[in-house]
């Protein structure tokens, strides 16, 4: 929930402290409010993970999670995601130890130029937390707003079906 | 040209309450802004005509959906996915659900709101049309109190509403009278994720039923019933959503016949009022509004025919409940080719409807062994062959499997040579490669497009092409299993 911010921000119309978690660990910023969040993650936080493509929420290379919520970064004003938990890529891998799916896109050529593939990660994730075996169709939808130059997206169809296949039979 | 953030206000008052009170205090001062998939694609364009907004993204008295026995209470606030996910709306409203699922793709979905679609006010907006058809109510809300009104006519003009500078939406109320009714709804554009559309169509009609007599009278054919009920809806053909009043006018009580059709479809294209812009030209969008009408006749008429077979589907479906194992699995066995999977499907009886029983057998499916699988593949003939690879378990079953793929395989009997060869030497290749023939699920492809698959799959890996020969073979077995309930 946003916290009644209201009194606050319209008296002071300037940079206020809005706090929230960034993969896993607590963090406080100090920004405008209509800040988008893809702004402060990448310039304040230094989390250059999310990209900015067409900045208007059509081609998803910006998405993260908040509360484990597939959303488009370009799209959030900072002070909706206050009080929330958000993932990005950088917060996908265990240190160093690859997450399944990072591991089946690097096995499968899923990634090239490398612009979409934070966001179709994080798709893909958001779709295995909803759906652990999709079908194939199910994982064009998962990925529809996640647009990608390069790969034609068979090989990242192919990826989250292998990350489904081996999170199906290490979870058996 | 960007905004620049520090030019803008933005509050959270948390509650309903402190946000109308906000508004009432300097009315049209501030902009209210749920998910922000469109107030912020104005902002960063830095086209926003407002310095100061208010959040009202996940105020709790906004995102809730209430069923009662007449209705479903939306709250404005509540997101595609959240609309997406309601049962009650899937199975009733079901040209809302389609176009939640139209709108934008997942995360766009998980942050646009019902209310934020009706207030942008986009005559192109993939939802409104089937609030539209299905006589939506919105309940507005304000410091003076609520309000109920119709949604038709909400829009005065092109992103005109009469919602006043003080209000906001509260919920979108969808009457639960439409049970018997045909739904359709179909968008028209370049792709449906992402994709604004063309011309968007939500449509709903109920047929008078059959009575004794036309049964009797015409024997085995029934008899064309006439419309007692229809709603048309289009979006993308006029300054705001729009409903066909006249169409719809000179359809109900009539029965459908070509001659009707084509009055409908003319009634239609003088009835709409598009535009020529960066998406289409207002002479396309006439002639498509127009076959989208008569497309839906087409199918009311076929549904219309079909009263019988939805009744003929739930036949189908008890007497196969009621039969014994055996029986029930030969009954369902040429709908896959493997006798485990219509061994499993015997045992998950009884199945109550035919959603029921396609979940289950994607199910049983999924969980079956390779070797399963294999023998489920082997229960087709090749593509552009009839004759099946395997011996099949039963003749019976057999019979009616080479039955199915001959009509799932029509297009590519009627293809040209040079197709038909290069799918035999495409399936020749396929067979060397991975030992086994080639599975695609045929319905509705044409040879050429056959022929595009199966030269791509070529290049799989056995592993990549094991899952997506099973993957064709789940689709295959929905088809089937949707024609078998037709008896």
């Amino acid at each position: 929930m946003i916290h009644s911010s209201m009194s606050r921000s319209s008296e002071i119309h300037g940079r206020s402290e809005i706090s929230l978690t960034v993969n896993g660990a607590p963090r406080t910023v100090r920004a405008f409010p209509m800040e988008r969040l893809l702004d402060v993650l990448r310039d304040q936080l230094g989390l250059t993970g999310a990209k900015e493509g067409c900045g208007e929420g059509e081609c998803g290379s910006c998405s993260v999670l908040i509360d484990g919520t597939l959303v488009n970064s370009c799209l959030v004003p900072i002070l909706q995601a206050a009080d929330t938990s958000v993932v990005t890529i950088e917060g996908i891998a265990a240190g160093e130890r690859l997450h399944g799916l990072q591991k089946a896109f690097l096995e499968c050529g899923g990634a090239q130029c490398g612009i979409c593939t934070p966001g179709m990660i994080l798709a893909s994730s958001h779709l295995l937390s909803k759906k652990p075996v999709p079908t194939l169709d199910e994982i064009k939808e998962g990925l529809s707003g996640n647009l990608c130059r390069c790969t034609g997206y068979i090989q990242i169809f192919e990826a989250v079906a292998r990350a489904a296949r081996q999170g199906e039979a290490s979870s058996q | 040209m960007r905004s620049d953030p520090a030019d803008y206000e933005l509050v959270a008052p948390g509650s309903l309450q402190a946000a109308v009170a906000l508004l009432a205090r300097s009315p049209g001062e501030w902009l209210p802004i749920a998910g922000g998939t469109d107030v912020m694609v104005q902002y960063a364009a830095a086209k926003l005509p407002f310095r100061k907004l208010v959040s009202i993204w996940n105020l709790p008295e906004l995102r809730s959906i209430e069923v009662t026995a007449n209705e479903i209470r939306v709250g404005a606030g509540s997101t595609y996915t959240d609309i997406r996910e309601q049962e009650v709306i899937e199975s009733e409203f079901p040209m809302l659900a389609r176009a939640a699922r139209w709108t934008g793709g997942i995360a766009n979905q998980n942050r646009g709101t019902i209310g934020g679609n009706i207030v942008n006010a986009s005559p192109a907006a993939d939802s409104l049309p089937a609030l539209l058809a299905y006589d939506a109510e919105l309940i507005l809300v304000s410091v003076r109190g609520e309000r109920r009104l119709p949604y038709e006519g909400f829009h005065t003009d092109y992103k005109k509403t009469k919602l006043a500078p003080d209000e906001l939406i509260r919920a979108v109320c969808l009457p639960r009278k439409f049970a018997g009714y045909v739904h359709h709804a179909r968008k028209v554009g370049s792709r449906n994720a992402q994709a604004i559309s063309k011309v968007c169509i939500a449509a709903l009609a109920r047929l008078a039923p059959a009575t004794a007599m036309d049964r009797k009278v015409v024997g085995r054919t029934v008899m064309g019933q006439p419309i007692e009920d229809l709603r048309v809806a289009l979006g993308s053909v006029a300054p705001v959503p729009l409903r066909l009043r006249e169409t719809e006018h000179v359809l109900i009580g009539k029965v459908i016949d070509p001659s009707l059709v084509s009055l409908a479809q003319k009634t239609a294209v003088a009835e709409v009022r598009p535009i020529n812009d960066i998406r289409s030209t207002a002479k396309y969008r006439s002639a498509v509004a127009g076959n989208l009408v008569a497309e839906f006749l087409y199918l009311l008429n076929a549904a219309g025919k079909g009263t019988g077979a939805d009744k003929g589907a739930s036949d189908v479906l008890a007497r196969w409940n009621a039969a014994p194992s055996d029986a029930a699995e030969m009954q369902v066995l040429p709908c896959c080719g493997s006798l485990k999977w219509a061994r499993a499907m015997a045992a998950r009886r009884p199945l109550k409807d035919e959603d029921v029983l396609l979940t289950t057998s994607d199910d049983v499916w999924r969980h079956l062994g390779e070797d399963d699988w294999m023998k489920a593949f082997h229960s087709h003939p090749r593509i552009g062959e009839s004759k099946t690879t395997a011996e099949s378990e039963t003749t019976e079953a057999a019979q009616k499997s080479e039955a199915w793929a001959r009509q799932e395989q029509e297009t590519v009997a009627g293809a040209d040579e040079a197709v038909k060869i290069a799918l035999a030497e495409g399936n020749r290749a396929y067979e060397q490669k991975f030992g086994r023939i080639f599975i695609v699920c045929a319905t509705g492809k044409s040879a050429q497009e056959l022929l595009g698959m199966l030269r791509r799959r070529l290049l799989n890996d056995a592993r990549t092409e094991f899952a997506e020969a099973a993957e064709q073979q789940r689709q295959i077995i929905q088809v089937r299993l949707r024609k078998w309930l037709q008896g």
